[in-house]
């Protein structure tokens, strides 16, 4: 009984033990290859982990050079920002003006114009005595608020209040700035708000 | 167990591991994401949710919304279209250039080349990107989801599986309050939709001599029996703030496009 016991146990050395032996070179070769194609694929996809490139965009570089660039779109978003630090205070930032400060521009018949030269004027030289806006009469003084400004930034705030707030009129370029200054010259004079409807359009 | 220092380091490299790659890195990456600014108009982006659709995340979480609806948008591809904005000069050899150029559907060499050429020619151009791919066209989006749109998700409900269409841009593509309340009372009333009545987020009530102000406008086959009206509970208007509240419809810088309105 006891023998039979004893064949049915194990030898001792049916223990299975770890045993040294070289990792065989396929796997390792495999391994190499894989890591390798992991990297390129890094490489290739990941703009090294930029939280602002993604597909299918593949870099910082890349993105960058696909922003869009609209002209328009320039002008607008420097002309909203010039307008709020320099207009948006009196003319309130929506446009709709300020009762005994300022006149709205939204929808008003000076700015919602086929040209530009007249309005154009106005912050270049400033405008003293009566106007009529909308249908309100107004009398107020406005310095040349736009004098100092750049050709650029002053065509951006020009284009601005011509295209918001419901205003669909045209935009104006630096050019068009520079054409305007040149004709002023170095003596700039306020305008006249009884004279106002007479100067070119 | 003679391996027991090996089996241990090789527990605490694979948890670590992933503990690295799915916390740190993104927190890394991702965790100090601020609001961001839209291209062109330099408005905030993602808006703060209303506190109606805050609590409408949790009911589209608690309805298990998440089990059939994504809210990710896929892109392909961008292509680009060179677009003549006016003539500086020689009116005909420009005219002639845009007959003969390719201009819709570049990549960006085309679209640089296509624009120098016309530009030495004496035209003015401006350059228009648009996303490209199969979600952009099935859900009429204008650009991919990007981590931005998520800030004030809690939790993400990113979704794994289509039974029903993406929601990442519904807010835009189904902007009607009132359709969203009918078809989540009545799914029927898109053909062949596989979506299950939300009828318990409503009240089938008596109705007065006039319907009640909030009152479901349904088509006949789904409206009650005569003299009763549908009513959305909280949680209904709830879950379709939350809805108008998805969006993916603006320009940012990681998922550039140029937008209808600035299109000269």
């Amino acid at each position: 009984m006891s023998d039979e016991y004893k064949s049915c146990s194990l030898p001792s050395s049916a223990e299975p033990t770890a045993t040294r032996s070289a990792v065989p070179m396929w796997i390792i070769v495999v391994t190499l290859v894989l890591v390798f194609v992991g990297f390129v694929a890094f490489d290739r996809h990941s703009g090294w982990f930029d939280a602002k490139v993604y597909a299918p965009y593949g870099s910082a570089s890349q993105i960058e050079s696909s922003q869009p660039v609209s002209e328009t779109g320039k002008l607008l978003a420097v002309g909203k920002q010039k307008y709020e630090m320099f207009c948006g205070s009196c003319h309130g930032t929506d446009g709709a003006g300020k009762l005994g400060v300022a006149p709205p521009l939204a929808g008003s018949e000076f700015v919602v114009t086929k040209g530009f030269h007249r309005l154009t004027l106005i912050p270049l030289e400033g405008l003293m005595g009566p106007i009529k806006v909308k249908g309100q009469d107004w009398n107020l003084n406005m310095a040349a608020m736009g004098a100092a400004l750049p050709d650029y930034d002053l065509a951006a705030v020009m284009t601005y209040i011509r295209k918001s707030w419901g205003n669909a009129a045209s935009e104006v370029t630096a050019d068009d700035i520079k054409i305007i200054r040149a004709e002023i010259g170095n003596a700039p004079k306020q305008l006249q708000g009884d004279k106002l409807m007479g100067v070119v359009e | 167990m003679k391996t027991g220092i090996g089996v241990f380091f090789a527990v605490v490299m694979t948890l670590g591991g992933s503990w690295f790659g799915f916390v740190v890195a993104p927190t890394i990456q991702l965790g100090s994401a601020k609001q961001t600014s839209v291209l062109v108009t330099g408005d905030i982006w993602p808006r703060q949710r209303t506190g109606e659709a805050t609590l409408g995340l949790q009911v589209y979480r608690a309805n298990g919304c998440a089990a059939c609806h994504t809210e990710q948008i896929r892109q392909e591809g961008v292509s680009f279209e060179v677009v003549l904005t006016g003539v500086k000069k020689n009116p005909e050899a420009v005219s002639n250039l845009v007959s003969t150029l390719k201009l819709c559907d570049l990549n960006k060499e085309e679209a640089d080349a296509a624009a120098t050429a016309l530009g030495d020619a004496g035209g003015k151009t401006e350059t228009q990107i648009s996303a490209t791919g199969a979600d952009i066209k099935r859900y009429n989006a204008v650009r991919r989801s990007v981590a931005a749109d998520y800030l004030y998700d809690a939790p993400v409900q990113l979704g794994t599986l289509r039974v029903g269409p993406d929601l990442a841009n519904v807010g835009a593509r189904l902007a009607d309050a009132n359709w969203q309340l009918a078809h989540l009372y009545a799914p029927g009333i898109v053909k062949n939709s596989a979506m299950p009545s939300f009828k318990f987020l409503f009240e089938i009530r008596k109705s007065g001599s006039t319907p009640s102000a909030g009152a479901l406008n349904l088509p006949k086959e789904f409206a009650p029996a005569d003299g009763y009206e549908v009513v959305p509970k909280a949680e209904a208007k709830q879950l379709v703030a939350y809805l108008l509240s998805l969006r993916a419809d603006a320009p940012l810088y990681e998922a550039p496009f140029t937008p209808a309105t600035t299109k000269p």
